[in-house]
C-alpha cells in the first residue's frame, strides 16, 4: 500500500492506518469456499466448489472464466453480498460473516457491477457519487471534499452536475467507479464492468483502474476480456466453480490449448507467437501485447544479423521483402461488383428533435451502396451516427433529406409502407435478448412469422429453419423455456426470431456485444453459415476491428455522422493512422505490422488475420529459417 | 408510426437554472408556501379573492425571473378542458354555490339551466385551474428534483421521529423513481423498434377488441417489466455494496440552511393566506 494513499486518508481513518502498515498481510482470503444456488431444488446449481486464494494489498488480478463458471458468484463473496455455505471469506480481519463488520467489509471492498445504468442511484452526478459515504455517515465537509476528490481521480469533474442518462457509458461507469472511491476504499472490484462498454469507455474505464492500482488500490478485475487479463500481475481462471489455473498472465496464456479447453481465448498477438515459435524455436510464444511482440520480432532480426550472413544477407532480406511487398490475395475483381444494388443511400442526413433548443445532427452526409449477397461492415465511434443509420434500412426513421432506397423501395416517398419493407429487412439490434417475450424458444421465434399470417406447418418450417440455421436443433429447443438458456443461447434465438422472417437483407448491430469467447464464436461462425448457405445480404456494425476483418468483404466508416471513407478491410486497415485518429483501432496483428513498419522493419502492412500474418512471416524466410 | 423517438433528450423535471429569491428559498419553505397557498386557492370562492391570488401568482412570475411565455407554456393544453368544465357547469349547474341559493337564472331551456351561480362556480374553477398550473409551474421551474425530495423529506421527517413515518425511504423512492424514467423510455423505445423490426405491429388493431389490443402489447410489456425487474435486482445489490442499510445514521451531501428571508417569506404567505379565508369578501 503505497503512502500517497495512506496520506490522503482522512484522519478518523487512523484506525484503519494501523493495518495497513503490515502490507505483507493479505487484504482477502477466499478459504475453500463452497456456494449452491437453490440447493433444495431438484436440480441445484453448485456455482463454487471450493474456491481458496489469497490476495494482497496493491495487487492486480484478473479472475476469468467464460459464463457460468461461478466468476461472478465469486465476486459477490469478496464484499459479502453473498456470504459462503463453506468455508470463509476474510477481508483484513473480518469474516463477511460477522454481521457486525459488514459496513467495514463493503467500504473496504468496492464493488462496480456490469450494468452502468443500474447502479448509478441519484438524478445528479455528485449527488450519487455522495452516496456511499453518506451511508457511512460521514461528516458533511469531509463528504464534500471525498466527493470532489471522487471524480478528480476518474476525470468526471466538468460533469458533476449532469443528469447521470445523458451520459455516455464509459462516463457512466466512471460515475459508479467514483461513487465506490468516495467510500474510500483499499481493494477495488470490478464485476465485469466494462463488459457492455464500446472500445472507448473500456479504454477509460482501464485506465482508471490501473491509475488506482498505481496509487495502492487493490484491484480484483473480473473480466471475459483477454487483453485485460494481460494487464493483471496475476490471472485465476475459474471453471466449473473451481480453479482450474492460475499464475501471471505469461504463464496462463502459454497455455493455449488448455484455455481453449476452457472455452477461453488468447489475444491475438499471443496466437501469432506462438504460431511463429512453432515454425522458429528462438522466437518466444509468452508475448502478451503488440509493443512486447514487435520488440521480439526486433531481437530475433538483431540475432540473425549476428549469425554472419553479413551484408549480402541483408540484401537479400531486402529483396525478398519487396517480394512478398506485392498486393496480397493479387487484388481480384469484386465477385458482387455485378450484382443488383439492394441498397442504395444518396447525401442523407438527420437531426433527431429538428427546430427545438434540444435538436442534435445525427448524420450529415452519409453515401452508402450495398449489392447483392455482399458483407458490408459500418465501423465509427459511438455517436458517429451508426445506429441512426441502420435504422433508416428498414424505415423506423424516414430520411429527412438525401435518398435511401432499399430493394425495391424507395424511403423518401412518405406513401412507401414501412411494414412490407419490414418483411425483407430484418434488423437485429444490440442486445437482441432484450427484445424475447415469450416463455418457450418456438413461440417466440414464431412471432414474426405467426404476424405475417403464417399457420400450421408452414410456420413450424419457418421457425424449425431459423432456429436451425443459428445453431440449435428445432426437436430440443422448440419447448426450452427462454430463461433456462444462456446468454449466448439468447443471442441466437433472437437472431433466430429476425431470421424467421426469412429477410433478404439482414442488419446487425453489435452482433456479438457483451458474449463470452464462446458466445463469441458461436455468433460469428453462424453469420458466416448465413452468408453462405442462404446467400443474405448483411450489414454489421461492429466495434470488433478483428470481427470486421473476418466478416466483411467491405468496409465503410462513419465519423461525424459522415461516410468518410470506404474498401475492402484490407484498404481500410491500411489507413490505420486514419482510424486512430477517427477513434477507432485496426485489428491487434494489423497494428503490430503498422508497429514492426515504424521500426524500420519491412514487412507487408496489409495484414488482417493471425494465419496471414503467419504466412507473412514463413515467406519473409529470412527472419526464422537461421 | 415512424416517429419512435419518445425518450430522446428526456430532462428530468423542468428546472431552469436561475438566480432568483424563489430559487434559492430553502426548498422546505418553498414547499411549505406552495402548500399553504395551495389551500388558499382551493377555499377561496369568490371573484375578488380568486382575482387577488391570480394578480398576485401572476406577479411572482417576472419575480422568479423564469420567462413569463415559459411559465404559462404550460397553460395551453388545459384551455380545452377548462373551457369545456365552463360550459357544462354554466349548463347546468343549478344548485347553490358561494352566495347561497340566491341565484337568479337567465336562460332555461329543457333541461339546460343557466344561472349567476353556474357562471360564479365556472369562473372560480377556471380562475383556480389557472393558478394552480401557473403555481405549479412556478415550483417545479425553480426547484431541482433534489431539492424537491429532500426538502419533502425534511418537512416530514418530524413525522419519522414521532410516528415512524418513512420519509427518508418515500424520498428515496421518488428519487429512484425519477432517475429511471429516462432509461426505461430509452428502453421502452428500443423494445419498440425491436419488435417493429421482427414484423410486429403496433398500434393497428381492430377498434374495441381488448384482448387482442392487450396481447398485442404483450411483446412490449413483458421485455419491458423484465428490465424492470432486473434494473431493481442490480440497483439493490449496487445499494447494499454502498453501504446502504436504510436512513438511520446517515448524513447528507446537501444540506438545507434555512435563512431569515424564508422565514418572513413563509409569514407573509401565511398572513396572506389567512386574510384571503377569513375576509369576507362582498363580491
Amino acid at each position: 500500500m503505497s503512502l500517497r494513499l495512506l496520506s490522503r486518508l482522512p484522519v478518523n481513518f487512523g484506525r484503519r492506518l494501523h493495518f495497513t502498515m503490515s502490507a505483507t498481510e493479505p487484504i482477502l482470503r477466499v478459504e475453500n469456499v463452497y456456494y449452491t444456488y437453490a440447493p433444495s431444488s431438484p436440480k441445484p446449481i453448485h456455482a463454487l466448489r471450493g474456491v481458496s486464494f489469497t490476495i494482497r494489498p496493491g495487487e492486480y488480478v484478473a479472475i476469468i472464466g467464460h459464463n457460468g463458471s461461478g466468476k461472478s458468484t465469486l465476486a459477490k463473496h469478496l464484499n459479502g453480498l453473498i456470504l459462503p455455505m463453506q468455508g470463509d471469506v476474510w477481508v483484513r480481519d473480518w469474516n463477511t460473516k460477522d454481521k457486525a463488520h459488514r459496513l467495514d467489509v463493503r467500504s473496504t471492498v468496492g464493488m462496480v457491477f456490469q450494468s452502468p445504468d443500474n447502479q448509478i442511484v441519484a438524478t445528479i452526478v455528485e449527488e450519487d457519487v455522495a452516496f456511499g459515504p453518506e451511508n457511512l455517515g460521514v461528516p458533511h465537509q469531509e463528504l464534500r471534499a471525498r466527493v470532489d476528490w471522487a471524480l478528480d481521480t476518474v476525470e468526471m469533474q466538468a460533469y458533476r452536475h449532469r443528469a447521470p442518462h445523458l451520459l455516455s457509458g464509459g462516463q457512466k461507469q466512471r460515475v459508479a467507479i467514483a461513487g465506490i472511491l468516495a467510500m474510500k476504499p483499499q481493494v477495488l472490484v470490478l464485476d465485469e464492468s466494462t463488459a457492455l462498454l464500446d472500445p472507448l469507455g473500456r479504454e477509460e474505464v482501464l485506465r482508471v483502474a490501473r491509475r488506482l492500482n498505481d496509487e495502492g488500490v487493490t484491484i480484483v478485475a473480473i473480466t471475459h476480456f483477454m487483453h485485460e487479463a494481460a494487464l493483471a500481475d496475476r490471472v485465476i481462471v475459474l471453471e466449473e466453480g473451481k480453479i482450474a489455473l492460475e499464475g501471471t498472465p505469461r504463464e496462463i496464456f502459454n497455455q493455449a490449448q488448455r484455455l481453449r479447453e476452457l472455452q477461453l481465448d488468447v489475444p491475438e498477438i499471443t496466437q501469432l507467437a506462438h504460431r511463429l515459435h512453432a515454425q522458429c524455436e528462438a522466437f518466444p510464444r509468452d508475448v502478451l501485447s503488440v509493443e512486447e511482440f514487435v520488440v521480439a520480432v526486433a531481437q530475433s532480426e538483431r540475432e540473425r544479423g549476428r549469425g554472419g550472413e553479413g551484408e549480402q544477407g541483408s540484401r537479400g532480406a531486402g529483396e525478398q521483402a519487396r517480394e512478398v511487398l506485392l498486393p496480397f490475395p493479387p487484388s481480384p475483381p469484386h465477385p458482387l461488383s455485378r450484382s443488383p444494388v439492394n441498397i442504395n443511400v444518396r447525401n442523407l442526413a438527420h437531426t433527431y428533435l429538428r427546430g427545438t433548443p434540444l435538436e442534435s445532427v445525427a448524420l450529415r452526409n452519409v453515401d452508402i451502396e450495398v449489392r447483392r449477397g455482399e458483407v458490408v461492415g459500418i465501423i465509427g465511434h459511438t455517436g458517429s451516427g451508426k445506429s441512426t443509420f441502420i435504422q433508416h434500412l428498414n424505415g423506423l426513421v424516414r430520411p429527412q433529406s438525401g435518398a435511401v432506397r432499399v430493394l425495391d423501395y424507395d424511403l423518401s416517398d412518405k406513401k412507401t409502407d414501412g411494414r412490407a419493407l419490414r418483411r425483407r429487412v430484418g434488423l437485429v439490434f444490440q442486445f437482441p435478448e432484450a427484445q424475447l417475450f415469450e416463455q418457450h424458444v418456438g413461440d417466440d421465434v414464431a412471432f414474426g412469422p405467426w404476424q405475417m399470417g403464417l399457420r400450421g406447418d408452414e410456420l413450424r418450417v419457418r421457425v424449425r429453419e431459423a432456429l436451425e440455421a443459428v445453431g440449435l436443433p428445432f426437436d430440443s429447443f422448440k419447448d426450452r423455456a427462454l430463461y433456462s438458456l444462456s446468454g449466448g443461447e439468447r443471442r441466437r434465438v433472437a437472431l433466430a426470431g429476425v431470421l424467421a422472417i426469412k429477410p433478404e437483407i439482414l442488419v446487425l448491430d453489435e452482433p456479438t456485444a457483451g458474449l463470452d469467447p464462446r458466445g463469441h464464436h458461436d455468433i460469428l461462425e453462424r453469420i458466416m453459415a448465413l452468408k453462405r448457405d442462404w446467400g443474405t445480404t448483411l450489414v454489421i456494425v461492429s466495434h470488433n476491428m478483428e470481427e470486421i476483418a473476418r466478416l466483411c468483404d467491405r468496409v465503410y466508416v462513419l465519423a461525424g455522422g459522415q461516410t468518410v471513407f470506404n474498401g475492402t478491410p484490407r484498404q481500410v486497415f491500411a489507413q490505420s493512422e486514419k482510424l486512430t485518429q477517427l477513434g477507432l483501432g485496426v485489428p491487434q496483428v494489423t497494428a503490430a505490422m503498422h508497429a514492426l513498419r515504424a521500426r524500420g522493419i519491412n514487412v507487408r502492412e496489409d495484414v488482417l488475420t493471425v494465419a496471414e500474418a503467419a504466412a507473412v512471416f514463413s515467406n519473409q524466410s529470412s527472419v526464422f529459417n537461421s | 408510426m415512424e416517429d419512435f423517438e419518445i425518450a430522446r433528450n428526456i430532462t428530468i423535471g423542468q428546472y431552469l437554472a436561475l438566480q432568483s429569491f424563489i430559487h434559492k428559498m430553502d426548498p422546505r419553505a418553498k414547499l411549505l408556501c406552495f402548500a399553504i397557498l395551495v389551500a388558499a386557492i382551493t377555499f377561496s370562492a369568490s371573484y375578488t379573492a380568486n382575482a387577488i391570488i391570480l394578480l398576485v401568482v401572476l406577479a411572482l412570475i417576472p419575480f422568479s425571473k423564469i420567462p413569463i411565455g415559459y411559465a404559462l407554456s404550460g397553460l395551453k393544453p388545459a384551455i380545452p378542458i377548462v373551457l369545456l368544465l365552463a360550459a357544462l357547469q354554466i349548463m347546468f349547474y343549478t344548485s347553490g354555490f358561494a352566495g347561497g341559493p340566491n341565484c337568479i337564472s337567465f336562460f332555461r331551456w329543457g333541461p339546460i339551466d343557466s344561472n349567476t351561480c353556474g357562471v360564479q362556480l365556472a369562473v372560480v374553477s377556471a380562475a383556480r385551474f389557472i393558478e394552480l398550473l401557473i403555481l405549479t409551474s412556478l415550483l417545479t421551474f425553480s426547484t431541482t428534483i433534489t431539492e424537491l425530495t429532500l426538502g419533502t423529506e425534511g418537512l416530514l421527517s418530524p413525522l419519522q421521529r414521532r410516528f415512524n413515518f418513512p420519509a427518508h425511504e418515500l424520498a428515496l423512492t421518488m428519487t429512484i423513481a425519477l432517475r429511471f424514467v429516462p432509461t426505461l423510455a430509452e428502453e421502452l423505445e428500443r423494445i419498440m423498434k425491436a419488435q417493429v423490426s421482427r414484423g410486429a405491429d403496433l398500434g393497428q388493431q381492430g377498434r374495441l377488441r381488448f384482448v387482442q389490443q392487450t396481447r398485442a402489447l404483450l411483446p412490449l410489456l413483458v421485455p419491458l417489466f423484465l428490465s424492470a425487474l432486473r434494473r431493481a435486482e442490480d440497483l439493490v445489490l449496487a445499494m447494499e455494496a454502498r453501504c446502504y442499510v436504510g436512513g438511520k445514521g446517515r448524513t447528507h451531501f446537501i444540506e438545507f440552511k434555512a435563512k431569515p428571508s424564508d422565514f418572513i417569506a413563509l409569514i407573509v404567505v401565511v398572513l396572506f393566506s389567512a386574510g384571503l379565508l377569513f375576509y369576507q369578501f362582498p363580491f
